[in-house]
């Protein structure tokens, strides 16, 4: 197999639904006020799907060290804190876990 | 029409994103090496691909003996999600118009910035944008040459619990969200429990499943939230 076409070919394939919606703004400000309405909402929709169950699942039979670093940096930011230290508390109880209770 | 303050911010907001990146790309430059490909094409695939999950996936079916076709086409399903994540940041863009601008905001539509960037709560800045892509881009790319040159040599409980940087910064992101209005966690449950069960109970690929569950998720958003709390006229 030719590489460098496959790695190109598979970079088109990633640009293409990224960059075609940016050019489709007068199509997509005609949709239906409902469609529009669930594009402003997509974000919050993405947010649950990004994080499960890919976050326990990333962890293999540690599971539970992912788990708790979500609900460690969900906590933290609930408590006002900045997105860095959500970030760093996680880092280390994720750690802590994997540390104290290893697989 | 550059604005260095919103460069600067875009830069700040981007590190979080960069500590992830970072550490994930360690390993698909480790798996690029491991896999036969030279360094050049290793960063390459990196440089204009720009995607985690798309470029694992192009790797793991390359591996695995795949027919040429069939990875560009898995590869297009699982990057199928950016169309409605492209499409919703497009209408969060400050000036519509410039080209440059939108490929450039096309080209930098990762999970990550479009979350980081559609939280913000405000019009978006090219100048922004470009300080948020730019950020994730240098942790991506130099992520790759570093794993491919030396591996991942963080040690390995480091290198293993890095894997939440990311998750830890959408749940954050989902926490700040939360605070403002109860609904954004009856909407993110919804799409966390979903995507869990096509996941795992029905065996669905992570692509597919992400993607039913985006779509049913604001479904029901749209129906639970009003109007004016998504400002939409």
């Amino acid at each position: 197999m030719n590489k460098l076409l496959l790695i190109i070919s598979c970079a088109f394939v990633t640009m293409l639904p990224r960059i075609v919606p940016y050019f489709a703004s007068s199509f997509l400000s005609k949709l239906p006020k409902f469609i529009r309405k669930c594009m402003m909402l997509l974000p919050v929709a993405a947010l649950g799907a990004l994080i499960f169950p890919l976050a326990l699942t990333d962890f293999g039979a540690s599971w539970y060290a992912g788990l708790v670093g979500v609900v460690a940096a969900f906590a933290a930011s609930m408590l006002k804190g900045p997105m860095i230290l959500s970030i760093i508390i996680a880092l280390l109880s994720t750690t802590g876990m994997l540390l104290a209770f290893p697989a | 029409m550059i604005n260095g303050k919103e460069v600067r911010e875009g830069i700040h907001d981007g590190f979080p994103i960069f500590l992830g990146y970072f550490t994930t790309a360690l390993a698909f430059g480790l798996l690029t090496r491991t896999s036969g490909f030279r360094f050049v094409e290793g960063l390459f695939t990196s440089m204009i691909t720009f995607a985690g999950s798309g470029q694992f996936l192009m790797m793991n079916l390359y591996n695995a003996g795949s027919l040429f076709l069939s990875i560009v086409v898995s590869v297009f399903f699982i990057n199928s999600r950016y169309i409605f994540m492209a499409s919703s940041l497009s209408q969060r863009l400050a000036d519509p118009k410039s080209v440059l601008g939108r490929l450039m905001c096309g080209f930098g539509t990762v999970d990550e910035v479009f979350t980081v960037a559609s939280f913000k709560g405000h019009k978006l800045s090219y100048s922004y944008m470009a300080g948020l892509i730019f950020t994730s881009y240098v942790g991506w790319t130099s992520g790759t040459a570093l794993g491919y040159l030396g591996g991942t040599f963080l040690p390995e409980v480091v290198q293993k619990a890095a894997v939440i940087t990311v998750y830890a910064m959408f749940a954050s992101l989902l926490g700040s969200e939360t605070r403002r209005g109860g609904k954004a966690i009856l909407v993110a449950s919804f799409s966390a429990l979903l995507n869990s069960v096509l996941i795992l109970v029905c065996g669905l690929s992570t692509g597919l499943a992400f993607l039913i569950s985006m779509i049913a998720a604001t479904v029901f958003g749209a129906l639970i939230y009003t109007d004016e709390e998504v400002g939409i006229e």
